[in-house]
């Protein structure tokens, strides 16, 4: 009871005498306000841009497992037979597709001009399924293309294939690494992802049957298997079961599995640390302010010394008078985390829309604002309120 | 109600101890309307500041409503100095930023009431002191008698055993300090409100019933002192060093 009446009027009174001292207020104001509002971009900011990230993850499809042998040398064979590579998705449920990867690189000739350098990619139909790879004209390398000389060629080879004269490519042959290939098909233009632990660079490269790279390449490796996994299995499981298969059929392969997912995670908890960092970048200016509200506080104590010994005789304690200078700091401190907060979101948006990212607010971040702004008020008040508890009543009695 | 018995207060300062009370006995009864009289420097502040509860005397007891007040902790006396005493300064001591009802409501705070109920008390005291119209007023806004009007209010919302008065009429102008005089005297004669008055003026303290005078940190019984020779001891009375 008597708590409660000492507190409210302690309420009332701090709001009439922060009001009173209006620049002073003013100024502790803005110190906390601009600590606050960056803390909230700063965490706003970060939670964006994982956003962000996330997106782009989505956008190549988040069950895509990358497998690759980190077998060094491994002889001409390498590691791993093609038919167990092919057969990866039919013995595991949990991968659907399976797309393995010989890669070369050659230079391009198409009647007698060099239309360009890149690399030569054997293989299988599933790997324009797996890559989202769409054909333009033509068709795509077939399964039942084995060991035959046709090509796909990417959208900027088939480009400089046209020429100027816009000449069909369908059907002619182009010169790779000196074997001729017949093209039998061209792709869209492909917009390359670097989110993945794969390049396709599809625009410069050309797409022949895996088993006839099996006989023109030099190094006929199977250098990756992109595969994806199937709905609703855990990325976990999936790289799990394929490394089990791998390692009872390929023995001397040292298969290395990314996934999608793994990388989302494993992204996300890397833009976690980063948040968290921009986020501590943002409280030391939040605590910059609070020393100022502190500094503001101790002035308050001292010119009020006189205030605080009146209170004293007339029957306050010790500690009313440290709630009358902590509810005092705490209400300022909450002002100034409010105006942080807009001030925060207004930066956030600006900044988002001159980057063209997705503005969102992060509550999370809104309600950490206002609640360390509160505890900046308790922490960097307690010292300034305890040191008005503490005032010899006799003594600012006398000095009034 | 009050009393004292060898009460001594001495002050270390460095080196030196200075003993600035040395052995005050004292009663006041209820009802009483006491002064003590001495220069500036004689122990004056220092005694006001014991019956006050606002410190405590360095040996010697201090009872209060039978009540031993020298072992109480810093809680016990703040809330003692609430429930008993009820102060008047010499220069009114009010809070400039509150309104006439607001600093009488503040004692009333201190004690836990509720916000209608004190705002009714408070309201009340500044109608019995006349200051009734006054009551929204900010003491900018006030005379030295209306602020001391105001603050006699204050001092007795909460309806205090004592209210210790330090040179009430110390900032006042004659006629000004003559009704303050007159308004204590009203109120201890018709309400029974017990008042001591700390006071270097002869004047003030001629008006009391009871009159005591500090010397050399002790209390002597002038009750029968005859006025004219007041004036010639206030010199010899003054303490060099001693400092309260």
């Amino acid at each position: 009871m008597r708590a409660m009446s000492v507190l409210a009027a302690n309420g009332r009174e701090a709001a009439q005498s922060l009001r009173r001292s209006g620049l002073r207020t003013a100024l502790g104001l803005i110190g906390v306000a601009i600590g606050v509002s960056s803390v909230i971009a700063m965490v706003s900011l970060g939670e964006i841009a994982k956003e962000q990230a996330r997106k782009q993850f989505e956008s190549l499809g988040t069950d895509i497992v990358v497998v690759r042998d980190n077998a060094s040398g491994g002889g001409d064979q390498g590691g791993l037979d093609l038919p167990i590579a092919l057969a990866l998705s039919d013995t595991l449920p949990s991968v659907l597709q399976a797309a393995p990867r010989i890669q070369g690189y050659g230079s391009f000739l198409f009647a007698g001009r060099n239309v360009g350098q890149g690399s030569i990619q054997g293989v299988t139909e599933a790997f324009a399924v797996v890559n989202k790879l769409p054909v333009a004209e033509g068709r795509f390398v077939s399964n039942l293309d084995i060991n035959r000389s046709y090509a796909v060629v990417g959208a900027e080879v088939a480009q400089k294939m046209r020429g100027p004269a816009q000449r069909e490519v369908i059907g002619e042959r182009v010169d790779i690494n000196g074997t001729l290939f017949t093209v039998v098909g061209v792709l869209e233009p492909y917009v390359e992802s670097y989110a993945l632990p794969v390049s396709i660079e599809a625009n410069r490269s050309v797409f022949i049957p895996i088993t006839t790279a099996q006989r023109t390449s030099r190094d006929p490796r199977i250098e990756v298997i992109v595969a994806l996994s199937a709905p609703g299995v855990h990325h976990e499981t999936v790289a799990q079961d394929i490394s089990n298969y791998l390692r009872a059929r390929a023995t001397k392969m040292q298969p290395d599995i990314v996934t999608a997912k793994g990388l989302i995670a494993q992204m996300e908890q890397q833009m976690g640390i980063f948040t968290l960092l921009l986020g501590g970048v943002g409280s030391i200016s939040l605590v910059v302010g609070g020393i100022g509200v502190m500094n503001i506080m101790l002035v308050s104590v001292t010119e009020r010394r006189g205030e605080i010994a009146i209170r004293r005789a007339l029957g306050a304690r010790q500690r009313d008078i440290r709630s009358q200078f902590l509810i005092e700091s705490i209400i300022l401190t909450s002002a100034g985390g409010l105006l942080g907060v807009v001030l925060g979101l207004a930066a956030t948006y600006a900044i988002s829309r001159f980057t063209g990212w997705d503005f969102l607010i992060s509550w999370l971040s809104v309600a950490s604002g206002l609640g360390t702004a509160a505890a900046v008020g308790l922490f960097f008040g307690f010292q300034p309120a305890y040191q008005a508890s503490k005032l010899d009543p006799i003594a600012g009695l006398q000095g009034h | 109600m009050l009393k004292l018995k060898d009460v001594r207060r001495s002050y270390q300062l460095g080196p030196v101890t200075t003993e600035v009370l040395r052995g005050i006995e004292m009663d006041v009864r209820s009802g009483d309307l006491m002064s003590i009289m001495g220069p500036s420097g004689s122990g004056k502040t220092t005694l006001m500041n014991i019956i006050g509860l606002l410190d405590r005397p360095s040996s010697g007891s201090c009872i209060l409503n039978d009540r031993n007040i020298s072992g109480l902790n810093d809680n016990e006396l703040s809330t003692l100095r609430n429930r008993y005493i009820g102060f008047v300064f010499q220069s009114f001591h009010l809070l400039p930023q509150l309104t006439a009802l607001e600093n009488v409501c503040l004692p009333l705070i201190y004690r836990g009431s509720g916000r209608p109920e004190m705002r009714d008390r408070a309201r009340a005291l500044l109608k019995h002191v006349g200051m009734a119209e006054r009551a929204n007023h900010r003491p900018s806004q006030l005379s030295g008698g209306q602020k001391q009007r105001v603050a006699i209010a204050r001092a007795l919302v909460g309806e205090p055993a004592l209210l210790l008065a330090d040179e009430p009429t110390g900032a006042l102008d004659t006629d000004t300090a003559a009704e303050v005089m007159a308004l204590l005297k009203e109120l201890n004669a018709e309400s029974g409100v017990t008042i001591l008055i700390i006071t270097h003026d002869a004047a003030v303290a001629e008006q009391c019933k009871k009159q005591m005078r500090i010397r050399d940190g002790k209390l002597i019984d002038t009750r029968n002192l005859a006025a004219p020779t007041l004036g010639n001891e206030t010199e010899r009375e003054k303490m060099p060093g001693a400092s309260s």
